[in-house]
């Protein structure tokens, strides 16, 4: 009886477990095995750890990686700057607005993602008048255009990934107790040092995982790099993506694809790693 | 006195007062602006749904009104086929990741066993992971043991990056559950089966639902894992991509149009319906009055 | 006991590994890739019926109610799933790859690629064999300089679809003076300009506008061609590489001018764009069609290539798509039904038309070296 209660859990947890870890852990597995293989798709590959893959696919795809970095990463900051102050208005709103205004927020992330994309490559085209305005603000030379840049790419990014960082940050800001906002004014702080060292360290939690969820899915897409851009704005998601359905290259596709893993993961423990003493130094503040 | 004073300010202090205003609202201001700014692609996909063009492909410029292509939404053929399939999809692995999901977030919030912590790691992995790495390893997987591509496989990959979001979902439901009422239905001598389902399930299906919704939603959507994985199967955002290249009929916009309004209603159902429950929750036997 | 359930996780995290590499280990393959090596099947021919599903490009064939795929389903009960889904021979190609390794199709009983594509897919044992005696109609109607070609010299797996010239698509209105590949690397046209994905189409070209003779090229010089593009790609002077999506850029006006097939202005909705065939050089291809291993319904797919060989047919075909027609007597009913069709170059190209165009080539050299280029093309185009 007891044995069968201890084995409950288990029972629960298996049928999840199991198809999480046949599809999701043990493909990587695979992907790290043909990685090692070496030979051409009219060959075949066969297996010889060929540990030369993994250099040799950094190598060719510098650029795209240093672009990819670029691209995410303006992207990210962009998200930032417009989520957080509009994170920021809704959790000011009544409460009974709150969720609605959530939801107009999110509403527009309803449609398909790639017909999402494809609507600004309508408005963003070089005809449109949304581009003449542009042209006229001078924000776009005269002769040139905005879709096949990396400037379409970025906008492409931040538009798409925006919802991931609107939620974190204003699940973060709705926790903010405004009276300690009130306390740092009515000891002569102004707005923005009370919004530096109050709010900030307050919401940062919010801002430190909207940042990584913005900015992971950002450095692996593809979809905005095929349709916004050109030739000139390939990221690594498209390099690996032609490498594993055009090309046929398994190994040096699976080789780009770990690297990628890695650098993530690298980031983030770096990032988090930042982003703990930095939380941790905000605690301190409003301790004291 | 004070008039005087009142009147002079209000002479001198207009532009000032117009700053001011501007100074209090302008979160709001900004707030709209950034609303708008993201409605802007869902307005155009609508406008340009109406637009008559030459080839029954999308043009970049704004042609004469028409309801052409949503009297004829459905009237191509591919594009119906791809649908379907992605309707069957979501459908089947909505199914296998909520019922999956749901015992995994009770496994996790109701007991304590050895690998707990490790579980919650492969719960949170998938969600974390860029997708074109989990598409790409899945590729892999099946390129090695020469799986042919198709339905079923993306139907293992649909149900599998779907698992994580169901179990945060349910999870966060369970973890404020009050479990008294499940308590008393044992008091009253119902087995631990049918105390969960006639008590904690009932209580659960909201959470359930929603992220039953939710797994749909991501199915429906994705594009990176079903483009490494379902070698010729087309669903609709395949589709979509493919015609992308080569010019889009105007029924997509037309269809797009349509699921974001189908979408949108059926969320603010589920929200209406959160609200009623709450509100009737809220409404309890007024207690007994103390015998005066 | 952090640090107790920290070596549970870990030793958990082994395990799984552990397993992992005992599933691999069994039913692992020598060899990924490379290939079918089983027998050659022959498509069996037989009595139409039931359904199947044909892939094609964009614009290759007549379409509507009164189109060639409706009057073949009408004439022999067939359903026809004609599917335009090949935007490029090697995406297409890659998108089924995988289950034509192990025998199946993909659900298609025909498609059409280029030629050489056709070759390279034979040699890798996924194209099914053609009897000529099933293919009367075929072969009583085919153009006699076509009956054999370089890349089929027996017509064993491939009969010709359409054939066609790349050139330049020019949007007189804007660059009237477009007329040499060359012209296209002008930087009056930065950003305005797109090449094809397809290598033995652009890579040539280049060439010819170096005033390389394609026929002697060594492998130095392919580079060095692809070497230029890569500057032009760099430098944003070339907007995009496509494959027929070309067609949309010149639509929607984003683009000037592109390397493209002579038969496309079906596609292409925007006035005043033509196609030019470039004055340093020209490229002639013939898409072929093929029938895939583990075709279903070969027989609906062998009565398909015979009734588009029937000169009526034909002749439709040829007035929608505007590409050279490899069947015999079309000429003559085009002409009947309009004079101008009769003499439209692009369907009946001169022989001024094809001269020194190059033939869709590989690249020179052995198996490593045309690798080593294709890569570095695909480098180029992936961006």
């Amino acid at each position: 009886m007891r044995l069968r209660r201890r084995l409950v859990p288990y029972g629960l947890l298996a049928p999840g477990a199991i198809w999480l870890a046949l599809f999701f852990v043990v493909p990587m597995y695979f992907m790290g095995e043909l990685a090692l293989r070496s030979g051409t798709p009219a060959i075949g590959f066969t297996f010889d750890w060929a540990w030369s893959n993994f250099p040799d696919s950094l190598d060719g795809n510098t650029e795209q990686i240093v672009r990819s970095f670029y691209y995410s990463g303006v992207a990210t900051v962009l998200a930032l700057l417009i989520a957080y102050p509009l994170a920021y208005a809704i959790a000011q709103a009544s409460p009974r607005w709150r969720l609605l205004l959530l939801f107009a927020v999110i509403a527009p992330f309803f449609t398909t993602y790639l017909i999402r994309t494809i609507a600004w490559k309508t408005i963003l085209a070089d005809s449109s008048p949304v581009v003449d305005v542009l042209q006229a603000l001078a924000l776009v030379p005269d002769d040139g255009r905005v879709l096949a840049t990396s400037g379409a790419v970025i906008a492409g990014l931040t538009y798409n990934f925006l919802p991931f960082m609107i939620l974190p940050i204003y699940a973060s800001v709705e926790r903010l107790d405004m009276r300690l906002v009130e306390a740092a004014r009515d000891l002569y702080a102004s707005s923005g040092q009370a919004f530096l060292r109050v709010t900030l360290p307050v919401t940062s939690p919010g801002i430190v995982a909207g940042v990584l969820l913005t900015f992971i899915p950002a450095f692996g897409d593809y979809v905005n790099a095929a349709i916004l851009g050109g030739t000139n704005q390939a990221m690594i998601g498209n390099r690996i993506q032609s490498l594993y359905l055009f090309q046929r290259d398994y190994p040096e596709a699976a080789a780009l694809s770990f690297l990628m893993m890695a650098l993530i993961l690298i980031m983030v423990v770096f990032y988090i790693r930042l982003a703990g003493t930095e939380a941790f130094m905000g605690e301190e503040h409003e301790g004291r | 006195m004070e008039a005087a004073t009142a009147t002079v300010g209000a002479a001198a202090g207009r532009p000032a007062r117009a700053w001011r205003w501007l100074r209090r609202n302008a979160l709001r201001i900004y707030a709209g602006l950034a609303m708008t700014y993201m409605l802007i692609p869902i307005v155009v996909i609508a406008v340009f749904s109406f637009g008559e063009t030459p080839r029954d492909k999308l043009d970049f410029a704004l042609h004469s009104f028409t309801l052409e292509y949503w009297q004829h939404a459905f009237a191509i053929e591919e594009l119906n086929d791809a649908l379907i399939t992605s309707v069957k999809l979501a459908g089947l692995a909505t199914l296998g990741s909520t019922v999956i999901g749901t015992l995994m977030a009770l496994a996790l919030v109701r007991h304590r066993f050895v690998g707990r912590r490790a579980a919650n790691l492969l719960i949170i992995l998938p969600m974390a992971s860029p997708e074109i790495v989990i598409g790409a390893a899945l590729l892999s997987m099946f390129v090695y043991y020469q799986v042919g591509l198709g339905f079923t496989t993306l139907l293992i990959a649909h149900i599998m990056f779907s698992i994580s979001f169901v179990v945060v979902v349910v999870r966060s439901r369970l973890i404020g559950f009050d479990r008294s009422l499940e308590e008393a239905a044992q008091d009253l001598g119902a087995t631990p089966l049918e105390t969960f389902r006639y008590v904690t399930l009932p209580l659960l299906a909201p959470a359930i639902v929603a992220a039953a919704l939710l797994a749909f939603a991501l199915s429906i959507d994705d594009f990176v894992i079903s483009n490494f994985n379902s070698g010729t199967t087309v669903t609709f955002p395949l589709y979509v991509f493919g015609v992308a290249l080569r010019g889009i009929p105007v029924q997509v916009n037309a269809i797009a149009t349509m699921l974001f309004i189908i979408t949108t209603l059926a969320i603010l159902l589920v929200i209406w319906q959160q609200r009623r429950a709450e509100r009737m929750s809220a409404v309890q036997p007024d207690p007994e009055p103390a015998a005066s | 006991m952090r640090t107790a359930r920290d070596t549970r996780t870990l030793v958990v995290a082994v395990l799984m590994l552990a397993v992992a590499a005992v599933i691999a280990a069994c039913g692992s393959e020598e060899t990924i890739g490379g290939g079918n090596k089983g027998e050659v099947q022959v498509a069996k021919a037989g009595k139409p019926t039931g359904d199947v599903t044909i892939s094609n490009w964009p614009g290759y064939i007549d379409p509507g109610k009164n189109g060639t795929v409706a009057e073949f389903e009408h004439k022999f009960d067939v359903n026809v799933s004609h599917i335009e889904d090949i935007n490029d021979n090697v995406q297409f190609f890659g998108k089924l790859q995988p289950q034509l390794e192990r025998g199946q199709s993909g659900g298609r009983s025909l498609f059409v690629v280029t030629d050489w594509m056709a070759k390279q897919m034979y040699d890798l044992g996924y194209l099914q064999e053609l009897n000529h005696g099933d293919l009367r109609t075929v072969f009583d109607s085919i153009l006699p300089e076509l009956e054999k070609s370089d890349s089929d010299p027996q017509r064993k797996f491939s009969i010709p679809w359409q054939g066609g010239l790349t050139g330049i698509w020019v949007d007189t209105k804007r660059a009237p003076e477009i007329r040499s590949v060359e012209d296209l690397f002008d930087s009056k046209y930065k950003g305005k300009v797109t090449m094809l994905t397809e290598m033995r189409d652009t890579v040539p070209l280049v060439l010819q506008s170096q005033g390389v003779d394609v026929a002697e090229a060594t492998k130095e010089e392919w580079l060095a061609a692809i070497d230029r593009l890569k500057e032009a790609a760099d430098s944003g002077q070339i907007r995009r590489f496509t494959g027929n999506e070309y067609t949309e850029d010149l639509t929607s006006g984003n683009v000037v001018a592109a390397i493209g097939w002579s038969g496309d202005a079906s596609l292409i909705g925007r006035e005043g764009i033509e196609w030019r065939k470039p004055a340093d050089g020209c490229d002639l291809f013939f898409d072929q069609m093929v029938i895939p291993v583990g075709a279903p319904n070969t027989a609906a797919a062998l009565a398909f290539m015979n009734f588009v060989y029937r000169p009526e047919v034909q002749a439709d075909i040829a007035e929608y798509v505007n590409y050279v027609t490899p069947v015999e007597g079309v000429q003559e009913i085009l002409t009947q039904r309009d004079p101008e069709l009769g003499r439209n170059q692009l369907i009946f190209p001169p022989p001024e038309l094809t001269r020194g165009c190059s033939g869709d080539p590989d690249p020179p050299g052995s198996a490593q070296d045309q690798q080593e280029v294709t890569e570095a093309f695909q480098d180029v185009i992936t961006g």
